[in-house]
């Protein structure tokens, strides 16, 4: 336990409000994105940002800071995913996204990358997009954790209270699916 | 080249995506991409994809974080006035509590008097001292209780 988490623990369970808005903005791209990732819906993964801000709020006290605060914060984001499921009494978390809009993500930033490049880069990332939303989410969400998180397998595992044999096979699976996904010709 | 060994290829080269090889694993790999333009382009397709996906453009909603971080600090300012006004239920009911088993022999001989004097049934007589000392504690007790429902209900997230 190092003493940054052990001060994040303390500010925590003191619902320190100055922590809590400093958490947010630091964390508010990873976490959105994941939501995202994981909901395929804009409008849900808004809502459940928020929520997951309220419940962090609420159990910090039970953050003990022997796991890392993002894989804590993650696993909170995960369960509401997982209980707006259960109770829209969805199948799986396939179901979130929003099935008649296939852009759930915003279009690349025009100004940083040349024209060409730009052209290229935009069809690989709309392809990739498109694609990840026919893969199922729980394949996206391993997919997200370990190549845009960098997080490790473990890490991953004790987010998703999963072995990591499961972890390493949804990994497989998943770049396998995506591969797959892809449209003819693009990447 | 047999098939054999661009299957290999390509399950060493998920595996060191994924949870990575030994040193050996791995320069048998590279030797292979050297050799196979096949497996080569294969392998430039899946990281040109997993690059792809790291370049994912997300951009957060407008205010996101602004209307989170009021909303947070709203719920803590409720909270807090809910778990003050706990407090002093907490303590308004212990001291009841207190009295009541401090009064409760003074009580007994009251209703028992007023019982023999009015004629009433011993039974109903124990039944209105249980009520009379219970009232108050079941009160304290479906305060706390309609409390807890409201502070839970907002947890159930959004429909």
């Amino acid at each position: 336990m190092t003493d940054e988490t052990q001060t994040l623990a303390q500010g925590l369970s003191r619902r320190d409000p100055g922590l809590l808005d400093h958490l947010i903005e630091l964390y508010q791209h990873r976490l959105y994105r994941y939501l995202l990732f994981l909901t395929g819906n804009p409008a849900l993964a808004e809502d459940l940002f928020q929520e997951t801000w309220i419940r962090v709020l609420e159990r910090g006290h039970q953050y003990n800071a022997k796991s890392k605060f993002e894989s804590w914060l993650f696993a909170i984001a995960r369960n509401l995913v997982i209980d707006v499921s259960r109770r829209k009494k969805m199948p799986s978390l396939e179901d979130l996204g929003d099935k008649d809009s296939n852009q759930p993500f915003d279009p690349p930033d025009e100004h940083s990358i040349s024209a060409l490049q730009l052209l290229v880069s935009r069809e690989n990332q709309q392809a990739v997009q498109l694609s990840l939303l026919k893969i199922p989410a729980y394949y996206r969400e391993v997919l997200l954790l370990r190549f845009h998180e960098e997080m490790g397998l473990e890490e991953i595992a004790a987010m998703m209270s999963a072995p990591v044999s499961t972890v390493k096979s949804r990994l497989y699976r998943g770049l396998a699916a995506l591969k797959s996904a892809l449209p003819e010709g693009s990447v | 080249m047999t098939e054999n060994l661009h299957i290999r290829a390509q399950k060493f080269f998920a595996q060191s995506l994924v949870e990575g090889l030994s040193h050996a694993d791995q320069s048998w790999l590279d030797q292979h991409f050297h050799e196979c333009a096949g497996c080569a382009r294969e392998i430039a397709s899946t990281q040109e994809l997993l690059h792809a996906l790291r370049t994912v453009p997300v951009s957060i909603p407008r205010d996101l974080a602004a209307r989170t971080q009021l909303r947070v600090r709203l719920r803590a300012q409720e909270s807090a006035q809910t778990s003050h006004g706990n407090f002093l239920l907490w303590v308004i009911t212990g001291f009841s509590w207190f009295a009541g088993v401090l009064s409760a022999p003074l009580v007994w001989r009251g209703f028992a008097w007023l019982g023999n004097y009015l004629h009433v049934p011993k039974l109903a007589v124990e039944m209105g001292f249980v009520l009379w000392w219970a009232v108050p504690a079941l009160f304290a007790v479906a305060a706390v209780l309609h409390q807890k429902g409201f502070n839970i209900s907002p947890w159930r997230g959004p429909n």
